[in-house]
């Protein structure tokens, strides 16, 4: 499936060479290869600790590697500022939220939309176009099933309600590569069906990056399988492959099962 | 459903003060308005540009006096003419007014730079830290100042002499002010002022949406030294005089604490923390029991205290939850179980 996307690009759109990152004397990710095709649907998994939330903020510029190389869309961004990788069209989403509790969820998505375009200094109010911003933000909302909750302040949300607005100030930007960490974390049940629809239901082109330790959404959405260990990528394969290989189900299902219930 | 009558009663105190402030010199003794009021609309200003920086930037300055002295130091030495320390230009009092505000907020966009990078306590500390720099800068620069300060600065003949038309004084500064106010309001709803917001809220998601929060966070240091400046101005004409006392460690603390008292989330409080101060410092000082008027210090130590013990918002804070208290009375009967807008189950995780 993954090898008649590959073909459209021979280039992948992300590709990670002995990416490593410390804190301290602590390996939080070392020695990562890694390549996304273009349009690929790549999940990583590992247990709680492996590195998959570290190996996104260095692939999104949070954090700087502080070994290795990672190029996006053929450009060799080891050393680009966060915001720069932004505009380059990489988006992301946190696994504990990070939204602007002070401002209303219109704001928020406001501000998503408003990252990557010019006149973020811009200190007068220009009807027409910001009337634009906000109507791009509406729809987002409305993507996200929050319609209704424009002006309610973010601080105000549920949980559930917060994690879709997490995904929806990752689609704000129109990004190429989205990454989603635990998107599903704290969700229902039926939450979880709905994310998992709206995960299928992704523009084609959007190449998505998911971590998640709920197996259910993760294997269903995904193409491919990224394995993480001790910081270290442990096995790459399609969800089948990863499903019947011995060493994820020693390290990681078993485990995997029990913390999720 | 509850806010609006809240807002209306907010709005409808607004709308008296505003209006006894225009009819105040015809209603109050003229010591009230040449120096109460007039004093607390000047301090107003430099507590509303420390407000502004930390409710919408999440920025606690301490430096805002300082910057306030720059311009009020610059206009000193632009346009004194003869016998006071300073550089005795003695230009047009309008050259002063641009090139006071112009060069202080010069400066603090050099702060602000300077400062970009912290947040928090660190902040705090390196805003400090130029306070307490300026401050030794004109007591040991005698070319532009030294500790006896400059005396005589006037005012343009437009406005002054001061003494002679406190009222006009009064009136610049009331019109200053309500300017500066509704500039401030406005700004937080532009793309700059919601970008501001999220800077507060999460630095890092800022930047990974494509911010560049520094350069954001030393963009609104620079305005709100423009803020403070535009008060600094009006100081020296009021005061007619700034040494280096008057941007001592004291004076950054007398705004800080008129901040904390109005409240350091809403704009408006500065005005009312700062008439608070005023007036607590004036009559205390006419008091003559218990020794209290040699011991201000302590008054307002202990006002400041039972604001903060008993609000965290200050008095506007007092006040608004008196307006929701008030609000959620009005409607119990038919929708009193509904106060939270949100569905309350949350899932942890
Ligand atoms: N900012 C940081 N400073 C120091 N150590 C960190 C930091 N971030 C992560 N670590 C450490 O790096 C290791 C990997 O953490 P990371 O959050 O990447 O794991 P994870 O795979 O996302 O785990 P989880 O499934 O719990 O989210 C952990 O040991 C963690 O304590
Ligand atoms: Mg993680």
């Amino acid at each position: 499936m993954s090898e008649a996307v590959v073909t459209e690009h021979a280039e992948p759109i992300l590709r990670l060479r002995g990416v490593g990152r410390r804190f301290g004397g602590l390996h939080a990710v070392r020695d990562v290869d890694l390549d996304v095709a273009h349009g690929e649907r790549r999940a990583i998994l590992g247990p709680n600790g492996a590195g998959k939330t570290t190996l996104f903020n260095v692939i999104s510029g949070d954090f700087p590697a502080t070994s290795g190389s990672i190029h996006f869309l053929g450009q060799d961004v080891t050393g680009v500022a966060a915001r720069h990788r932004a505009k380059l069209g990489m988006g992301r989403t946190y696994q504990k939220t990070r939204l602007f509790h002070g401002l209303s969820v219109e704001d928020n998505l406001y501000l998503a939309v408003l990252g990557v375009k010019q006149g973020h200094l811009r200190p007068v109010v220009v009807p027409k176009q910001d009337e634009e911003l906000r109507g791009r933000a509406r729809e987002l909302i409305a993507s996200v099933h929050l319609g209704g909750r424009e002006s309610t302040l973010v601080g105000n949300l549920s949980h559930g309600e917060q994690r879709q607005l997490e995904i929806g100030m990752a689609r704000a930007s129109d990004p190429k590569l989205m990454m989603l960490d635990e998107p599903a974390s704290g969700l229902s049940r039926g939450e979880r069906v709905a994310l998992t629809d709206l995960l299928l239901g992704l523009d084609p082109s959007i190449t998505l990056i998911l971590i998640e330790h709920d197996m259910d959404v993760a294997l269903r959405v995904a193409q491919r399988v990224t394995m993480m260990h001790d910081g270290r990528v442990i096995v790459e394969g399609t969800p089948d492959e990863i499903r019947a290989n011995q060493t994820v189900h020693d390290l990681y299902l078993g485990r995997g099962h029990q913390a999720d219930g | 459903m509850r806010r609006l009558p809240a807002l209306t009663v907010d709005r409808g105190i607004g709308g008296l003060v505003l209006v006894f402030a225009v009819v105040a010199p015809f209603l109050v003794p003229q010591f009230w308005t040449a120096n109460l009021l007039t004093q607390t609309l000047i301090l107003g200003i430099v507590a509303a540009s420390l407000i502004f920086l930390s409710a919408y930037g999440g920025m606690v300055s301490l430096a805002q006096v300082s910057i306030y002295g720059i311009a009020g130091f610059v206009v000193g030495n632009l346009t004194t003419n003869g016998n006071t320390k300073g550089l005795n230009l003695g230009w047009n009092p309008w050259w002063g007014v641009v090139l006071g505000i112009v060069i202080a907020t010069i400066v603090a966009i050099l702060f602000g730079a300077l400062s970009s990078r912290s947040t928090g306590i660190y902040f705090l500390m390196i805003t400090l830290t130029f306070a307490v720099i300026a401050n030794y800068f004109f007591g040991q620069v005698t070319d532009l100042s030294g500790f006896g300060g400059i005396s005589g600065i006037p005012a343009p003949k437009q406005i002054g002499p001061v003494d002679a038309h406190p009222w006009r004084l009064y009136y610049v500064c009331f019109g200053v002010a309500l300017v500066l106010y509704a500039l401030m309001r406005y700004v937080v709803r532009t793309p700059f002022g919601i970008s501001l917001q999220g800077v507060r809220d999460d630095p890092v998601r800022m930047s990974s949406l494509g911010y560049n929060v520094r350069l954001h966070r030393t963009i609104a240091f620079a305005f709100g030294g423009f803020v403070a400046a535009c008060g600094g101005v009006l100081f020296v004409w009021w005061n007619q005089h700034i040494d280096p006392a008057s941007i001592q460690l004291s004076a950054v603390i007398d705004v800080l604490v008129i901040a904390v008292i109005g409240g350091l989330f809403r704009l408006e409080a500065a005005w009312l923390g700062a008439f608070v101060f005023v007036v607590l410092n004036n009559y205390v000082q006419r008091l003559g029991f218990w020794s209290l008027s040699t011991r201000f210090g302590t008054v307002i130590g202990l006002v400041f205290l039972a604001i903060v013990i008993l609000s965290p918002g200050g008095l506007m804070g007092i006040w608004e939850r008196l307006l929701s208290l008030a609000g959620r009375r009005r409607s119990q009967t038919p929708t009193a179980q509904a106060p939270l807008e949100s569905g309350t189950v949350e899932p942890s995780v």
